[in-house]
């Protein structure tokens, strides 16, 4: 249980996937000027990233390793990313089509979201077993759910801030963009 | 007394997020509209413009997601509105949509690993467990579609050049 309590915290806070391995970032510029809409994408993010961590270590574990096929992992996990995404489009279609009507505009991002074939490499880089890799995945995901949220917070009240004409939109958001990654810079020593 | 707070604002009644759609068709007292196209870099009617509208924004898909309004406005085809869902429903639809089914892949795939530590039986559990937080999530999101709380209504017609995040 400890084992998987310190997979959890590393893969969220100290190895987080947007403030300390630098993917995800346009989403994470993009999708964060409202906390509902970050909220939206972080959710869909983590569902995604969680089924195709554990399809991608399936085809890796089954298919890739026994046939020595490693050199096409990058093309094969976007593929089984990409059929993730389509099955959770069509999933959310069929399950309820008002829930796709108001969700469905997220899904499309997340599969041109390098933060999704990030944790894919990652967790068959480092021969994790299956139930290590999907909760690497679902980690990771929500360590990216959590900085998106609270950068989208953050931005709602700069939006009402009085910033000079220079720094308004971006540039302030870069600069609290590299102060939140200074503050999660806290977390690391306390696992590897 | 009742005509200062008429002209108050009402800060118990819930916030409502905006958004565009343009009519496409209009049946009776109903329209069908579609939503205009979202990037990730926030823009809508200028997406024609930006190089990140990639696969997401493409008409088919676009299509998919349209919807219908009580034509209470006199809306015709064309038409580009103003339409609004209440603040916490995206919230709402996104915990039905992803949270239970995961919640549910989760715990089974917890408790088939705590019971058999064999990686077919977590995986099958883990299938099982999706298909059933699917049909929680089919459920919940059915009784919001009763109380209306997914459904988006019309606001107002969208004046010239008005842009979302204008």
């Amino acid at each position: 249980m400890k084992e998987y309590a310190l997979l959890i915290v590393s893969a969220a806070l100290v190895n987080n996937v947007i403030l300390a391995r630098f993917l995800g970032l346009c989403s994470f510029m993009g999708v964060t000027t409202r906390i509902d809409t970050a909220v939206g994408m972080g959710l869909a993010t983590t569902f995604v990233i969680t089924v195709s961590s554990m399809a991608d270590w399936a085809v890796g574990a089954y298919l890739l390793e026994p046939y020595n096929l490693w050199y096409l992992r990058t093309v094969t996990f976007i593929m089984v990313i990409a059929a993730a995404v389509q099955f959770t489009e069509l999933t959310v279609k069929k399950v309820s089509p008002p829930l796709f009507q108001m969700l469905g505009i997220y899904l499309p991002l997340i599969t041109t979201n390098c933060a999704v074939l990030g944790v894919a490499i990652l967790l068959v880089e480092q021969k994790m077993n299956f139930i290590n890799a999907t909760l690497f995945g679902f980690a990771s995901s929500v360590g990216y759910s959590l900085v998106m949220v609270m950068f989208a917070g953050l931005r709602e009240r700069l939006a009402l801030a009085d910033i000079p004409r220079l720094f308004a939109g971006p540039p302030i958001g870069f600069i609290v963009a590299s102060l939140l990654a200074l503050a999660f810079m806290g977390f690391s020593g306390m696992t590897s | 007394m009742g005509e200062t707070m008429d002209n108050t604002t009402d800060f118990s009644a819930p916030a409502l997020v905006e958004g565009f759609a343009h009519v496409v068709e209009v049946e009776g007292n109903m329209a069908w509209l579609v939503p205009e196209s979202g990037t990730s870099c926030g823009g809508c009617a200028s997406a024609s413009a930006c190089g990140s509208k990639g696969i997401g924004t493409t008409a088919s898909r676009l299509e998919a997601r349209r919807f219908q309004l009580v034509n209470d406005a006199g809306l015709r085809v064309g038409e580009r509105v103003v339409v609004g869902i209440q603040e916490n429903a995206v919230l709402r639809a996104s915990i039905t949509a992803y949270a239970i089914p995961l919640a549910t892949l989760l715990i089974a795939g917890t408790l088939a690993q705590w019971a058999a530590d064999s990686n077919f039986v977590t995986m099958a559990a883990m299938l099982a467990g999706l298909v059933f937080g699917l049909w929680l999530a089919r459920l919940r999101a059915g009784q919001l579609m009763a109380k209306g709380e997914l459904a988006p209504r019309f606001l107002r017609r969208a004046s010239m050049g008005e842009m979302c995040n204008s």
